[in-house]
């Protein structure tokens, strides 16, 4: 389905040729309607509007600087109950869209009458950096996207490896077109009847594009590896774990913002952990003292074991963070670890199960303790010391 | 006598109710004897063992986690401990890349008759433990 | 009954002291002050200790750090929530703390029993930020020398400079800090309650003179008069009506962070994640239809009005909400405003007497002539 896309003339710029794009599917009602970032009045942030009134789009962006939230939750509210009758196409970044199929896997959205329309992706800048001069922020961006330039982008957008065509619908490519053009490309059946119905035949090859994200794919992955690698030497063992999180305020904000984590009511603030002062009490006697509220290393390393295997390291739970802790940078280090431990790859595809809902007869040996001989251990050689001393 | 033995292992083990709990009646049966400071921590099964029962204890005072079911293809769910073994594999690939000493999660299926298997699992983790050391995180206050 | 203490040590050392004096004596089984986490480079959190060591001057605790990572009342609820404590455990609250738990406790999420409540007249504390930048070691100097004369250092967060509910109401012991210019030398403690004094009457390393002043003295009187009218100030700055709320609330995220913190929204499950905030797809096919365009995910403004609704006649104004917020919106400024009316229509404060029923829990027969028509 890669192989052939569709050439979209682009002398303004990607923005204006996608907008009109957009505008022009929407009029001749190959969507219903439209799920894209907007400006908000105060120009001071992005939000997602659903829209069919095609004077909104005015103020619409395909790729805005900033991600406050999420996409992958806005499509998860809008079908968490059921697929809806209109078309809607949403317009999200790749990690998005690699959300959205993941929660529609956890049976949190329905893509049945959505189509996932994303964009090669240059990153987002942190929303702390952008809101302290939004005008000088979008500048920057701007700027930056042209030349590909990730360093003003969160952490974890400058060592990201699936930058370019998830498993969406339709995929706009801008890397390796040609000067002022983009390329459509159709990544499924749905996305291949909206490019007929908009007339737009696939007679254009994408090898450039498809060479130009390789050859960038190679960068990011190797800057990925060498990240990870500095970043697991910092945070290792208890103290360097408690260190990152020694300035955790318990908001749980990053649980929050999270496309991934949809449970109504989080376990780490269920009756579960809620216990009587005797317990607290007593740990605290234990230890000498008890960081209150309690239990901020569970409830990392307990979201960590609950979300990673579904985690796109999208970045936003860091831009969530309001003492700076680099999570999203420990949360893609372990999602990465995880999701090789069971070939798995978050938002690959709808057709991939569930790591923790498949299983195979034969696998995962090395988690299991072998058992070779009848054990007669330490004790019974203490025995024999104790013999010998006698 | 040496330093070691000074050193009492804090330890869960945790036993389905079928062939876990199983082995360790049949090792009361043959009269066998396993460390007192194992405490057993009965689970339905293993697949119905949260990936958070098996952190929480590593945080607030256990020196290692023990894990024991069905042999698979004898879970008494059919599937439960292939979804433990998956559970556990998770747990262990985080602790593994946190430098939290994965080692103190240990995963071994026991039978029902195999009352032997249990009392030298609980043993051999109580001496494997002895040999780690207390766990660090045991003694934090700012967990 | 004695009812102050002044003690020949400087503040911080003669806090410290008393509570390692109480932990020692065995006159409380715990003690719930801030302190440092991690290998002490920057982290600042609340701890339940229970080691008098932590108090010494090596030790981690730092009960007067001007810095609230999360508000106290909140964690007193959470210490209490499922019963009374047994045992005697002091607490080193601010005002706005101190009154959270009140409001807490008369919603059944908390009991006072065996808590000796300690506080201070407060300073003002710096922003998250600057925890988050580990730059709160460099500001102390500054805010010492403020506070000793009665003034609030300018980096102080704009809630606490706008807040005049700074001597603690219900604390059991209070110890003076604001516009005493001996800090460095002497520390008085006033002893409000029987209980206060009980706990501290005969400790050992307490040795001072009684005594006799008022709190409420000159410099104390200033400062409320000094951030009264900041308050006003501040509350002039909130763009009012629905284009004003569509303005400051444009780049809310819906995080509901400000929830998560906030000690009076205590709900296990807030109505706004609950299901009936979950909509079936028609029901947003049909706000589609009517209004051409809708934001997603929805009821930014309905969970800010909502919860205002929730809160308002409780809120202490102790800024948790604006320092959390992703989005950096003026929170606390909004709340403490709408808050500020809707307390004076029910003549009520929050945090001032136990006994006093929330007004949403209770009424008059004859009352709010106004509201019926």
């Amino acid at each position: 389905m890669n192989n052939k896309g569709a050439i979209l003339p682009a002398e303004d710029g990607v923005e204006s040729a996608v907008i009109g794009w957009l505008k022009e599917a929407l009029s001749k009602k190959v969507f219903d309607a439209l799920l894209i970032p907007v400006e908000v009045p105060a120009g001071d942030s992005f939000a997602y509007l659903l829209l069919r009134n095609p004077a909104l789009l005015e103020n619409a962006s395909p790729l805005p600087p900033v991600m406050p939230v999420q996409g992958a939750k806005a499509i998860s509210r809008l079908t968490m109950r059921g697929n809806g009758s209109k078309r809607v196409a949403a317009i999200v970044r790749p990690c998005e869209a690699r959300a959205a199929i993941e929660l529609t896997k956890l049976e949190q959205a329905h893509l049945d009458n959505l189509w996932l329309i994303t964009v090669d992706c240059p990153g987002v800048l942190p929303l702390s950096d952008y809101l302290e001069d939004p005008v000088a922020g979008a500048a920057r961006f701007a700027e930056a996207s042209q030349r590909w330039d990730r360093a003003p982008m969160r952490p974890v957008c400058q060592i990201c490896h699936h930058f370019s065509m998830p498993a969406s619908d339709l995929h706009i490519g801008t890397l390796g077109s040609a000067e002022g053009t983009v390329f459509v490309i159709p990544g499924s059946p749905k996305g291949e009847r909206v490019m007929e119905n908009l007339g737009m035949p696939l007679d254009a090859a994408l090898d450039d594009w498809a060479a130009r994200v390789k050859e960038m794919e190679e960068v990011q992955r190797e800057r990925r590896r060498q990240a990870h690698t500095d970043l697991k030497a910092g945070i290792a063992g208890p103290d360097g774990l408690l260190d990152v999180f020694s300035s955790c305020i318990n908001c749980h904000n990053c649980q929050r913002v999270c496309p991934v984590c949809y449970c109504r009511q989080c376990y780490f603030e269920s009756a579960a952990l809620k216990l009587p002062p005797e317990n607290y009490l007593a740990r605290a006697g234990r230890k000498g003292a008890l960081r209150f509220p309690p239990d901020t290393l569970l409830f990392h390393i307990g979201r960590a074991s609950h979300m990673v295997l579904s985690c796109v390291s999208c970045g936003t739970c860091e831009d969530a963070c309001p003492m700076s802790i680099p999570v999203a940078q420990v949360f893609s280090l372990l999602a990465d670890r995880a999701q090789e431990t069971f070939g798995y790859v978050a938002g690959r595809s709808l057709e991939d199960p569930l790591p923790l809902v498949a299983y195979e007869m034969d696998e995962l040996h090395q988690v299991e303790q072998p058992y070779v001989e009848t054990y007669h251990g330490l004790q019974i050689a203490d025995c024999e010391q104790e013999v010998q001393d006698a | 006598m040496s330093d070691k033995q000074e050193f009492e292992p804090r330890i869960i083990y945790i036993l389905c109710s079928w062939c876990g709990s199983g082995g360790g009646e049949t090792a009361a049966a043959h009269h066998l004897h396993y460390p007192e400071n194992v405490r057993p921590y009965r689970v339905n099964c293993t697949g119905a063992l949260p990936t958070v029962h098996i952190i929480r204890p590593l945080i607030e005072g256990a020196d290692g986690v023990a894990i024991s079911g069905c042999h698979p293809g004898d879970c008494h769910y059919n599937d439960g401990n292939f979804r433990a073994r998956r559970r556990v594999a998770l747990v262990k690939s985080i602790l593994d890349t946190l430098d939290l000493e994965p080692e103190r999660v240990w995963f071994r299926y026991v039978a029902h008759g195999e009352g032997r298997r249990f009392v030298d699992t609980a043993t051999e983790f109580n001496d494997h433990i002895k040999k780690l050391g207390p766990n660090p995180l045991k003694t934090r206050s700012d967990t | 009954m004695l009812e102050g203490l002044k003690i020949n040590k400087g503040a911080e050392e003669a806090v410290r002291d008393l509570l390692r004096s109480l932990l020692e004596s065995g006159r409380v089984s715990g003690v719930l002050a801030l302190g440092r986490t991690g290998r002490g480079n920057g982290g600042v959190a609340y701890s339940l200790f229970t080691d008098p060591d932590a108090f010494g001057a090596d030790g981690v605790a730092l009960p007067l750090l001007p810095f609230m990572p999360a508000n106290a009342g909140g964690l007193l609820s959470r210490l209490t929530l499922k019963g009374p404590l047994a045992e005697p455990v002091a607490v080193v609250v601010k005002p706005c703390e101190l009154r959270a738990f009140i409001e807490l406790v008369k919603r059944n999420q908390g009991s006072p029993d065996n808590l000796l409540l300690i506080s201070s007249t407060c300073g003002g504390v710096y922003p998250l930020e600057v925890g988050a930048n580990d730059a709160l070691e460099e500001r102390l100097p500054g805010y010492w020398e403020a506070v000793k004369q009665g003034e609030l250092d300018s980096d102080i967060r704009p809630t606490c400079r706008a807040c005049v509910h700074f001597v603690p109401d219900n604390a059991d012991i209070t110890v003076a800090l604001l516009g005493e210019a001996d800090l460095d030398t002497q520390c008085a403690l006033y002893l409000n309650t029987e209980k206060g004094a009980a706990f501290i009457e005969g400790l050992e390393d307490l040795q001072g003179t009684p005594l006799l002043g008022e709190l409420e003295a000159e410099p104390i009187q200033r400062s409320r008069d000094q951030r009264a009218a900041y308050r006003e100030e501040l509350f002039a700055g909130v763009e009012a009506g629905l284009e004003g709320l569509i303005r400051t609330f444009g780049r809310c995220i819906g995080c509901h962070a400000c929830k998560t913190v906030c000690p009076i929204c205590y709900c296990s499950l807030c109505y706004f994640d609950s299901q009936d905030c979950e909509y079936r797809p028609e029901v947003y096919e049909t706000e589609l239809e009517r209004k051409g365009g809708l934001r997603l995910p929805p009821n930014t403004i309905f969970f800010q009005l909502g919860r205002l609704a929730h809160v308002s006649v409780s809120c202490v104004g102790c800024g948790m909400c604006t320092d959390v917020c992703p989005a950096d919106i003026p929170l606390s400024t909004i709340f403490s405003k709408v808050g500020d009316s809707v307390q004076a229509l029910f003549d009520y404060q929050p945090g001032r007497d136990v006994t006093e029923e929330v007004p949403l829990m209770t009424f008059e027969e004859e009352e709010l002539v106004q509201v019926a028509t």
